[in-house]
């Protein structure tokens, strides 16, 4: 086994883990135009759920579950208190960025005497080991591989062929176009906040438990790297960040393995950064907000 | 005196506009079932903005609006459609992103999951040039086509009501000829109310059953077509210049401005 080769087995589990991010954080921009800098604490403060439960004796993949359902409720009740009043006064783009971050900041000085400011790792056997060729896995990483694949093609399905998600593509494409088709959008919002906010919680577990040890500080990694992988695929598009989130997880982990895993987040940020100068747009953008697959 | 049907859309002196300025004033206008009532008008006379008040996109800040004998002023749009009025807006008029059959499904979303594809199919004759196209993405849609879909996704919920933004604005002449004559005109024969906003004022003309001229936001004059043209000021009524207003051919020009 080569060191490039085990740098692939972990850039299939960070890719996962990159994937089930990056889509929430995407569909969060494409459907309701908010750019959500406090993806990343929502994140940490689901794995924080996750790990108040793990200490408690219950399995990390509970632990897990309950992340998901708190990054639900907690984004919901974000847009709904926070995000849509803005919205509803006509805030600008930027004023809504700076306000996510002002939410960012808030949660993570929330948290701070409650947690405190010392990393913390999952008690979670990481299982036995998995062989398929040169890459090895273990048993954990394999699940977060086959959760995140099986999330994407849920995500797929949702958008593609339930009637809810594509009132989500229909108020993303076009929102005053949905309400004159009687398309309840606010109950729609209402559920990409939802979905999103879940994908939001397990991302963070997933990411908790894929890094050693994490803390309040690893929001701001989480948000950059699911940040890059979104706006390389184009921002707004689910199946952009998909790719997006291949090509960061690949990347992150080649450079760890031929360089040092302390540039991981600088390598995401260096591709968001190159991507801002040279397709602004991103890879998929001229397929338009949330298009249609085929 | 002429007799007209009881109007299923009927405005009483409504008044909205923007930020608290009024862009149009105490404007009333009605269209009943198989009537084709057209709004026509200068650039800036207020038009777009008497159907987005009628639809609840804009607020009405005095006047009201009935469907029927129920007064739904200041209803959201959501509710509008669900009672029966289909808006088609001048522009943005379809979900880009989705397929044709998407975007049907959406003009659907109120009809039971049963229901979806046997109204896809109804209106798939309505618009049969539609139907080879349905795993189109609708975006690349010609004018044409993409003015017919948006039709079609208002009809799939079947509306008493049919509000046109118009319709013919990016079309070739012969287009939009073929548009009002053919399909508004059978709309309105199947029964529903149309209402019409119109640049081309000689072809809605044409086609209507009642007319009205906005100016400046106000009603200048309304009346069955035939008699609208009789007049020897219609033209410069029509152009907003008063009674000695520009030149006869004034008119053709302005039709021809798109």
């Amino acid at each position: 086994m080569t060191i490039f080769e085990a740098a692939f087995g972990f850039g299939l589990v960070s890719m996962s883990v990159i994937a089930i991010a990056a889509v929430g954080f995407t569909m969060q921009f494409g459907i309701t135009n908010m750019i959500n800098l406090a993806y990343g604490e929502v994140m940490v403060s689901s794995a924080y759920v996750a790990y108040s439960l793990n200490r408690a004796g219950v399995s990390i993949w509970i632990g897990m579950i309950a992340g998901g359902i708190f990054g639900a409720v907690f984004s919901f009740l974000l847009n709904r208190v926070v995000y849509a009043p803005f919205q509803r006064k006509g805030t600008s783009y930027l004023g809504m960025v700076i306000v996510s971050l002002a939410i960012s900041l808030m949660i993570a000085n929330i948290l701070l005497p409650i947690v405190s400011y010392n990393s913390v790792s999952y008690a979670e056997h990481a299982g036995s080991i998995i062989r398929f060729g040169g890459v090895v896995l273990t048993v954990n990483q394999m699940i977060i591989i086959v959760l995140a694949v099986a999330l994407m093609v849920g995500i797929h399905a949702l958008l593609r062929y339930t009637r809810l998600g594509k009132a989500m593509r229909a108020t993303a494409a076009n929102p005053s176009l949905a309400r004159n088709c009687g398309i309840p959008t606010q109950r729609v919002i209402d559920m990409v906040w939802l979905i999103t906010g879940a994908l939001c919680g397990v991302a963070g577990v997933v990411a908790a438990l894929n890094s050693d040890s994490f803390a309040i500080a690893s929001g701001g990694g989480f948000l950059i790297t699911a940040l890059a992988a979104a706006v390389l695929g184009g921002a707004g598009q689910p199946y952009g960040a998909m790719i997006g989130a291949v090509i960061i997880g690949l990347m992150t982990e080649l450079t760890a393995a031929a360089w040092s895993a302390e540039y991981k987040e600088v390598v995401a940020f260096a591709i968001l950064v190159l991507v801002m100068v040279l397709r602004p747009q991103g890879l998929l953008a001229k397929r338009g907000a949330l298009a249609a697959a085929g | 005196m002429v007799t007209r049907p009881a109007p299923s859309l009927r405005a009483d002196g409504i008044t909205a506009g923007y930020g608290g300025v009024p862009v149009i004033r105490g404007i009333s206008i009605a269209a009943g079932p198989s009537e084709i009532v057209a709004v026509i008008g200068p650039n800036g006379a207020g038009k777009s903005t008497l159907l987005k008040s009628l639809i609840g996109i804009l607020r009405v800040t005095s006047g009201s609006v009935f469907l029927g004998t129920d007064d739904v002023t200041n209803r959201p749009p959501e509710e509008l459609a669900r009672r029966g009025v289909g808006y088609v807006p001048q522009v943005n008029d379809i979900f880009e992103p989705l397929t044709v059959l998407e975007n049907l499904h959406m003009g659907g979303y109120l009809l039971r999951a049963s229901q979806v594809q046997a109204r896809v199919e109804e209106v798939g004759q309505v618009f049969p040039a539609l139907t080879p196209m349905l795993r189109r993405r609708a975006d690349k849609l010609s004018g044409g086509e993409r003015k017919m879909l948006a039709i079609a996704r208002v009809l799939m919920l079947d509306p008493k009501v049919l509000i046109l933004d118009e319709p013919t604005a990016n079309l070739s002449p012969k287009l939009a000829d073929s548009l009002l004559r053919e399909h508004v005109t059978r709309l309105a024969e199947a029964g529903k109310a149309v209402l019409l906003v119109e640049q081309r004022a000689r072809a809605a003309l044409q086609v209507a059953s009642w007319t009205s001229v906005l100016v400046s936001g106000e009603t200048r004059l309304e009346g069955r077509p035939q008699d609208l043209l009789q007049r020897e000021d219609f033209e410069a009524l029509f152009l907003g210049a008063g009674p000695s207003g520009p030149a006869r051919n004034t008119v053709e020009e302005e039709n021809e401005d798109r």
